[in-house]
């Protein structure tokens, strides 16, 4: 816990932070969109404060992550049926380029770049006026924040993983508690498949056939056989990944067994210099780190070896749980334990940052545009 | 000793990740944007068409014949020309074309297929091959990358895919 004054002290320079990324929403015109960006300014500040204040990340960034995640796609959705009036893509739209660009797709572009110089991937490399999301602005978006969060990125960039967290957070008890840990490693083969495979055949092979998301967001027109069996996959994979099985285990299904850009991400947490470590004079090895960790980060023996795994994408759900104060924020070359308030202040102002920042701007959108559908203009 | 230096550096990069997450909006987003824009990469062919190779002027409007694209060993779909007919306003409600499409003064292709008012009614043509370098078509649609006829903004895409044994 800190005290109310300090919890307003540290909690400034974020708000100062958040005014900034949200001035240009609040100069937008229309009442709508300045209710839209000053609501949202105050709930990730708010957010922030209670962070700060209660001293616990996990169940202050849910709130944001959930928020991100459940209130992207009304406004993707709400975008596309306005440009073209359905949240199918037709060939046409992917021959002139008109292809909003993914993240998701980044691991898959690697190979094919890097062999042909070409881009496997329906978009523009620049912004046209029908396609603002192009590739160069968005791999830009991503890396740069890439630098900032590492694996993070998937507990307060990413705005597909806060579905499945709200799918999980419903349940008061996972019903399926038995999770064998391999299942941890499905995003690793998952991701060498279609990385492969995309090299192999010039198709971004998760977005064509995979990716669980495509049925809240946006999908290839169905006009023959193989585009409906795809469309029956995306909205089955949704299903159980997305809405079932978070329900069933209170574990990010998706993210933690499935998801290869989950995988790719896992990689930076190499150069990210914070990390969650055990301290081993604390310990009880009672298991509740293990069991809070919703994907399956924490295991026996990562905690002997006093760190959590590389796909910990430091939500802080371990560390709010362990009543030992054995689970621990810690900055990279430094004793372990020694001020891990300090480091998680030090991580949390980065990674808070990148979440109003983008995330901010898509829940202030996505508000306004459920605001103009109950009011119409 | 040692533990101090890496304590130090530690949190010296700590301090420089915030710094970066600072410039992420005002200078790194875009600087890195900025790169991947001039790293030289584009659309893969099968999804762009290739790029533009001559122009044929007409009676108010052009046709763009782009480079033969030819998918790479195990991507799908097989080997096509774009002819790009541009802008849509001044084309005549019926287009009956012989296209020059290899240069070489003779037509190849014979293209025939209505311009309907409304942009959202689908297109469908009949492609004749004057020679054995492409494939006739009975009705294109937006069948697939390499059989196309489709209405992208003001301009109407043609694929058609080259003769098997090309």
């Amino acid at each position: 816990m800190c005290g109310v004054g300090r919890s307003i002290l540290f909690t400034l320079p974020m708000a100062l932070w958040t005014l900034l990324m949200f001035t240009p929403g609040l100069l937008k015109p229309g009442r709508v969109e300045h209710a839209a960006a000053a609501l949202t300014a105050a709930f990730t500040v708010g957010l922030f404060f209670c962070m700060i204040r209660t001293g616990q990340t996990y169940r202050w960034r849910r709130i944001f992550f959930v928020a991100l995640g459940w209130l992207f796609p009304v406004g993707f959705i709400a975008a596309l049926i306005g440009l073209r009036g359905s949240m199918s893509i037709p060939l046409e739209r992917m021959v002139s380029g008109d292809t909003p660009f993914c993240f998701m797709v980044t691991p898959m572009l690697i190979i094919p770049a890097a062999l042909t110089r070409t881009v496997v991937f329906p978009g523009s490399i620049l912004p046209t006026p029908s396609n603002p999301h192009s590739i160069a602005a968005m791999i830009g978006l991503w890396l740069a924040m890439t630098l900032v969060l590492g694996k993070a990125w998937c507990a307060y960039g990413c705005f597909f993983g806060g579905i499945e967290e709200g799918f999980a957070a419903m349940a008061k008890r996972p019903r399926l508690r038995k999770l064998d840990e391999r299942l941890r490693l499905i995003p690793w083969a998952v991701l060498l498949a279609v990385v492969l495979l995309s090299a192999a055949i010039f198709e971004p092979v998760y977005c064509m056939w995979l990716c669980p998301f495509k049925a809240v967001t946006e999908f290839p027109a169905v006009r023959d056989l193989q585009t409906a069996i795809q469309f029956g996959v995306f909205v089955l994979l949704f299903a159980g990944l997305v809405v079932v099985l978070p329900f069933l285990t209170k574990k990010r299904t998706q993210c933690g067994f499935f998801c290869p850009f989950g995988a790719f991400q896992s990689l930076f947490n190499k150069i990210n210099i914070f990390e969650i470590r055990f301290d081993h004079n604390k310990c009880t090895d009672c298991g509740v780190c293990r069991a809070s960790c919703p994907t399956m980060a924490i295991t026996a023996e990562s905690v002997g070896q006093g760190q959590a795994l590389m796909n910990c994408m430091k939500c802080g759900a371990c560390v709010d749980s362990c009543r030992k104060g054995a689970a621990v924020w810690h900055i990279k070359g430094t004793a372990v334990g020694l001020r891990p308030e300090r480091a998680r202040l030090l991580f949390l102002y980065g990674a808070w940052a990148m979440a109003t920042m983008f995330g901010g701007s898509v829940i202030a959108n996505s508000l306004a545009t459920m605001i103009h559908f109950v009011l119409p203009r | 000793m040692r533990h101090r230096i890496l304590s130090v550096l530690g949190y010296a990069m700590a301090a420089a990740t915030l710094l970066v997450a600072l410039l992420v909006p005002f200078k790194l987003m875009g600087g890195i944007a900025s790169l991947v824009s001039h790293a030289g990469l584009r659309i893969d062919p099968v999804y762009s068409g290739g790029t533009p190779l001559r122009t044929i002027a007409r009676n108010g409007y052009t046709l763009t014949i782009y480079t033969l694209v030819r998918p790479h060993l195990l991507q799908r779909g097989e080997p096509f020309q774009q002819v790009v007919f541009a802008p849509v306003s001044a084309l005549p409600t019926h287009v009956e074309e012989s296209i020059d499409m290899d240069g070489d003064g003779t037509p190849d292709l014979r293209v025939v297929f209505d311009v309907p008012a409304n942009p959202a009614t689908p297109l469908r043509a009949s492609v004749q091959a004057l020679n054995g370098n492409y494939q006739s078509l009975a009705a294109v649609s937006n069948d697939s990358f390499t059989r196309l006829l489709a209405r992208t903004g003001n301009r109407i895409v043609l694929r058609v895919p080259l003769a098997k044994s090309n």
